[in-house]
């Protein structure tokens, strides 16, 4: 190629050469040059040799020299440890060394045979590293010779312990399987394995605690399956050694000059007694620290339970083939481990049964008292749940679950796409989707797009921008522009340029919600991923689409009433913005994308009626209607695929509680811009919605937000007089949607709505139990059940299911012990509020909007005799239109605490002729509950309109925040009627991109 | 750290910048501490959450090493520099060594690949990178500096062109074009040993 004799005038030349040619697109590039060179021939060659790297100079020296030397040097490290101990032939003690097995950073591994005894065994050496310190190596016989008295089918025998030339080993049973984790190597097992291996995996547990001994680190490579078919764990005693070395080895860490501390010892042993899995490994271990119990991770003296915690964390990967807590760092493992609830296990793997989730939640409770106790409970509650389906059917696991899954959330739906007839019910057989981003429930994913190449997912979450590079999912963080330094923005990622090298992202107001987002307040940024850096490329302004040539930025600007009225095209570069579509004063037009030819563009239109998904020529001519209003009323995102599909993502309507949601597809003509062949359903997901639809531009990868919205019931302590809350904790221990309404008269139960049935019933659950009793079935309302007075009725609002105005709503009562429900009057208000006092007061009220909507009457009523005397109004504010009031009756029946605007004030009305109190509360402007605190002295109110705070608010007006949740299900609060605890709504909003191929 | 003060350190980066060799081998320890440290969090399955900085990290723990009074560079965007030349000098050192060791078989073949997540072609190492920005020097300097800086050194665009005196636009196309032709170098390299 003549590099070798490069001249710097000549590579001057080439340079110049190179870049323009860099300019120029790639198809075109050949003959540029060639009349560039001007026949120089060898220049040609060595400008096209130089681009013939470009693709793959992207990511050459993107990790720094520094990084990639200790890269070098950790692996260095790990062999050095590796090297092996023994000759194979020689004779340590009684054992024979016949071979190696395998090894690892994390010792080796000698099949032998005991002299003395005549039986095959497994030799294990320690790593050279924990046989440094005399103390741990103490502690290492000590439990060890503990651990060789534990005689258990299911716990991998310890024979002996012994010592060769300073270096410690362990004689154990010799074991044919593997382990765990690459048992499950990341698929969930089927369902009666899971069971199977998790009570085998309680029972050696068992045998160990009984006798005083903890395993401290049990995760799936610490659980072997012997190709019997048994579980066995390995590795008792180990533990203890490990950690207290490593943590030893941090304040080591600090001091060591020679850094050969301990500190890099990896946490955990692994004799694995397989040739095939120790050679795999390379010794640089990651994420052992994703097991360890909150307890652990904290440092506190561990008791049997943090077994517990880590035996959850194995049911949570059996039954998801995911790991619980994942992270890229310590740190960030541990203050998931500590502060974040793992992505329910239902929705990595829906046909899970209920109960499956429930038993890992409660494994996984942070708060070791509120954990199972013993791992013989876990065991039983395994066990029931294996018989029960058992029994059942006999017949493959996921059979059952999908006969569970459709008489839960998608009877119904189902039930209304059979009705379809017109619509293929035919879905694709060999879906593969995989799971691109593990944020937990504290940051849900904002928002994702994948690469036109595929190689990159750039996505958005509370704490900024994401590159992550899909193949190893290497992820790197866009760094925030100054301007955003200071002050919050929440990012959404729009589409990439064509290059693959930079993709459009959007700045939106923070906090705002997404289905609100508009121009108003947000601008348009380009990011580069070769330099990492956003450039702003115009204010007030949403992006949404790149032409597929790369040219052509579309995006909407001018808010209206409904949303963005205009859509503008402007350069790649930001240059040349002109309008191209305006909708009228009352309607909005949005989220304009090009045809896979570039000559057409689908966009949505919305006025009062809803949305409507239209096509058309970008230089002009007739609309036609995509989707009509009936239909674009339920999508959430749409996109066009580049073989002429519109891919689209339509809610099921009859979905109770989380959002369910299911890709369509319809062919598109590309010339007429017509539908052209019926939509078809293409997934058969439940209790999940999707956004954030992008594509490759070969269009086989689909990367897409996939997110859930769940409601939790919480049960916190009141302290310092009902304003503080202590220890809040999960309660109700579901996965679907529940809503706390009150409590029983005595304190001891909450009473929830939830749909975990497929309707929304009430249940009642103790503070001690952790599973709820039915009250009523359903259908019923999801807010609106008091406790009468005495205790002995449920009090609830049931809306017609039609919901037209003329059908009378009814407020029923049902047996606090369960029961048919009785009506005890209707209404044709709405909305309507009830309340009850406790005794000796015997008030319930009704608040009911006028017709004209205008004002609130306030009524007496008793559970058994219906309907008293009216006892106050109150006018509301005719912005508002009937909506946006509060009533609540104070404790001791003599009071009502009502609010007739968002901003407040509370007043406090007097049912004994005393002056009114009126209470402006600063820092309130959304307030949407209003609870008394229990001793009539405050009130428990919740602010903003999703997620939002909870507060405890005295009489005088002074609020304390109590409770925060970001996003999802408004927050609020309701006490126990002794004022001992607040029962909380929680809301966890899961979101993650996912990616679909074969689609 | 409490090994060498700070005078220590301000007075070795300035011998060595004079040239002397003796003052590298007593800075030698200070970076290779800081690489055990790197390469512990890799043993034990935690990495930077920004990797990109690393370097610049290391740079800056040796900016507060330096008394800052004494320090006769111009300003802190050349001391970077320095230390760009001193981490590309050392982590070469160690690169070489490694490599002997590798042919005499003390060590397992360790892929590159991995380690620098670069192209499938691109299986290389510090040394060989270091010979050919030798090679890239000689007809160019200043890409050949680029690359030491930012690679090297975690030097930004902006410092880099600050101690180069050209425009940010120029070290970008610098470190565009210096990348295709050290890996097209490389594979080269690569085709001829094989």
């Amino acid at each position: 190629m003549g590099k070798n004799i490069v001249e710097p005038e000549r590579l001057r030349r080439v340079e110049e050469l190179y870049h323009s040619a860099l300019r120029v697109a790639a198809d075109q590039r050949a003959g540029f040059l060639k009349n560039a060179c001007q026949g120089d021939a060898k220049l040609c060659e060595e400008v096209e040799s130089l681009l013939a790297y470009e693709s793959s100079a992207e990511e050459f020296m993107g990790t720094p020299a520094f990084e990639v030397a200790a890269k070098l040097m950790a692996v260095d490290e790990a062999s050095e440890d590796q090297a092996d101990p023994v000759p194979i032939g020689v004779t340590l003690q009684r054992f024979r060394i016949l071979e190696k097995l395998g090894g690892g950073g994390m010792g080796v591994v000698y099949k032998a045979e005991d002299t003395r005894l005549f039986r095959t065994v497994a030799l294990k050496f320690l790593p050279k590293q924990l046989a440094r310190d005399p103390a741990s190596l103490e502690r290492f016989e000590r439990e060890a010779r503990a651990a060789s008295a534990l005689n258990h089918p299911n716990i991998c025998t310890v024979y002996d312990v012994g010592d060769h030339e300073g270096q410690p080993f362990i004689a154990m049973e010799l074991l044919e399987g593997q382990t765990l984790d690459h048992r499950i190597a990341g698929h969930p097992l089927p369902l009666k394995e899971c069971l199977t291996f998790g009570i085998q995996i309680t029972e050696g547990l068992h045998a160990a605690h009984q006798k005083g001994i903890i395993h401290r680190d049990i995760k799936p490579a610490n659980i072997f399956v012997t190709s019997q078919g048994q579980a066995k764990i390995l590795d008792f005693g180990l533990a203890k050694l490990a950690s207290a070395v490593t943590v030893g080895g941090e304040e080591l860490e600090q001091g060591s000059p020679d850094g050969r501390s301990a500190g890099a010892t990896p946490r955990a042993t692994a004799p694995l007694p397989t040739p095939d899995l120790l050679l795999t490994r390379t010794g640089v271990a990651m994420g052992t620290a994703g097991y360890m119990s909150p307890e652990q991770v904290r440092g506190e003296k561990l008791d049997a339970r943090t077994d517990l915690f880590s035996l959850g964390l194995v049911l949570y990967e059996m039954a998801t083939g995911h790991r619980a807590f994942e992270g890229d760092t310590g740190p960030a493992l541990h203050s998931a481990i500590l502060t974040q609830a793992p992505v329910p296990a239902r929705q990595l793997n829906p046909e899970l049964p209920p109960k499956v989730g429930q038993i890992i939640n409660k494994a996984l409770e942070k708060n070791r008292d509120a954990r199972y106790q013993a791992v013989s409970d876990v065991r039983s509650d395994l066990e029931a749940l294996r018989q029960e389906i058992e029994l059942k059917r006999p017949a493959r696991w996921r059979e059952v679950a999908v006969g569970v899954v459709l008489l839960g959330l998608i009877a119904s739906a189902t039930l209304w796409f059979a009705r379809r007839q017109s619509s293929s019910l035919q879905v694709a057989p060999d879906l593969t989707l995989r799971q691109l981003t593990t944020n937990s429930t504290e940051n849900p994913v904002a928002s994702g797009t994948i690469s036109p190449d595929g190689k990159y997912l750039a996505y958005s979450d509370r704490k900024g921008i994401y590159v992550k590079l899909i193949q190893t999912g290497e992820t790197q963080a866009i760094p925030q522009p100054n301007v955003f330094k200071n002050g919050k923005v929440d990012w959404d990622i729009s589409w990439w340029f064509p290059d693959g090298t930079r993709f459009l992202a959007n700045a939106h107001p923070p906090g705002e919600d997404p289905h609100i987002w508009s121009s108003r307040g947000s601008s348009i940024w380009a990011v580069s991923i070769l330099d990492g850096v956003p450039r702003k490329l115009r204010d007030e302004a949403y992006a949404y689409s790149i032409s597929r040539d790369g040219s052509t930025i579309s995006f909407g600007t001018n808010k209206g009433r409904l949303g963005d009225r205009e859509i503008w095209l402007m350069q790649s570069d930001g240059d040349q913005a002109r309008k191209l579509y305006e909708a009228g004063e009352n309607s909005a037009i949005c989220c304009l994308q090009f045809s896979p030819s570039g000559e057409s563009v689908a966009y949505f239109t919305s006025d009062d009626s809803g949305d409507t998904l239209l096509s058309r020529k970008l230089n002009g001519g007739p609309v036609t209607t995509l989707l009509p209003t009936s239909v674009a009323n339920g999508t959430t995102d749409s996109l066009w695929l580049p073989d002429g599909r519109l891919i689209y993502s339509l809610r099921e309507p009859q979905a109770v509680g989380s959002s369910s949601c299911n890709y369509w597809v319809m062919r598109v003509d590309a010339r007429t811009g017509e539908v052209s062949e019926k939509p078809r359903r293409l997934t058969n997901w439940g209790g999940s919605c999707m956004d954030s639809t992008s594509v490759t531009a070969d269009g086989k990868r689909l990367t897409f937000k996939k997110w859930t919205d769940g409601a939790t019931v919480y049960v916190a302590d009141l302290d310092a007089g009902g304003s503080r809350i202590i220890n809040p904790r999960h309660f109700s221990l579901d996965e679907g949607f529940d809503k706390p309404q009150d409590w029983t008269a005595d304190g001891k139960a909450v009473l929830f709505a939830s749909n975990r049935d497929g309707q929304i019933g009430i249940y009642k659950q103790s503070l001690n139990e952790d599973t709820p009793k039915v009250i009523f079935a359903g259908p019923a309302n999801d807010r609106e059940t008091r406790v009468s007075p005495d205790g002995n009725w449920a009090i609830s609002i049931v809306n017609p299911k039609s919901g037209g105005p003329s059908e009378p709503g009814k407020i029923m009562r049902v047996p606090i012990t369960g029961g048919s429900p009785e009506l005890i009057f209707s209404t044709q208000a709405r909305p309507v509020h009830i309340s009850c006092a406790r005794l000796p007061s015997n008030l319930c009220v009704v608040a009911e909007a006028t017709e004209d909507r205008k004002q609130v009457t306030i009524t007496s009523f008793d559970p058994v005799k219906g309907r008293g005397g009216e006892l106050a109004r109150l006018d509301l504010d005719p912005d508002m239109n009937g909506n946006g009031w509060l009533c609540d009756v104070s404790p001791d029946g003599t009071r009502l605490a009502l609010s007739s605007r968002l901003e407040g004030p509370i007043r406090i009305l007097s049912l004994r002729g005393q002056p009114t109190q009126v209470i402006q509360v600063k820092g309130l402007d959304k307030m949407m509950d209003l609870y008394w605190a229990a001793d009539g002295k405050g009130l428990y109110v919740s602010n903003g309109l999703n997620g939002g705070t909870l507060s405890h608010v005295d009489l005088r007006g002074h609020a304390h925040v109590l409770w925060e949740s970001h996003g999802g299900v408004r927050t609020f609060g309701i006490p126990s009627r002794d004022g001992r605890h607040l029962a909380i709504q929680g809301s966890t909003i899961s979101s993650n991109m996912w990616m679909l191929e074969n689609f | 750290m409490t090994a060498h003060s700070t005078h220590d350190v301000t007075v070795l980066l300035q011998a060595w910048s004079r040239g002397d060799d003796e003052a590298l081998q007593k800075l030698v320890p200070l970076v290779y501490r800081d690489l055990r440290q790197a390469a512990r969090r890799y043993m034990v399955g935690e990495r930077s959450d920004h990797i990109l900085q690393t370097t610049a990290l290391v740079n800056e723990a040796y900016l507060r090493l330096v008394d800052v009074q004494k320090v006769s560079w111009k300003n802190r965007a050349h001391f970077l520099a320095m230390c760009a030349q001193l981490m590309r000098r050392i982590l070469t050192d160690f690169a070489r060594s490694r490599g002997y060791q590798k042919r005499s078989g003390k060590l397992n073949r360790v892929t590159f690949t991995e380690a620098l997540w670069v192209a499938p072609q691109s299986d290389t190492d510090l040394a060989a990178l270091d010979t050919a920005m030798k090679k890239l020097a000689a007809v160019d300097e200043r890409k050949s500096r680029v690359v030491e800086m930012r690679f090297f050194g975690g030097l930004t665009v902006q410092e880099s062109a600050e101690v180069l005196k050209v425009s940010q636009d120029t070290v970008m196309r610098d470190w565009k074009f210096a990348k295709v032709w050290l890996l097209r170098e490389l594979n080269g390299e690569e085709h001829r040993g094989a």
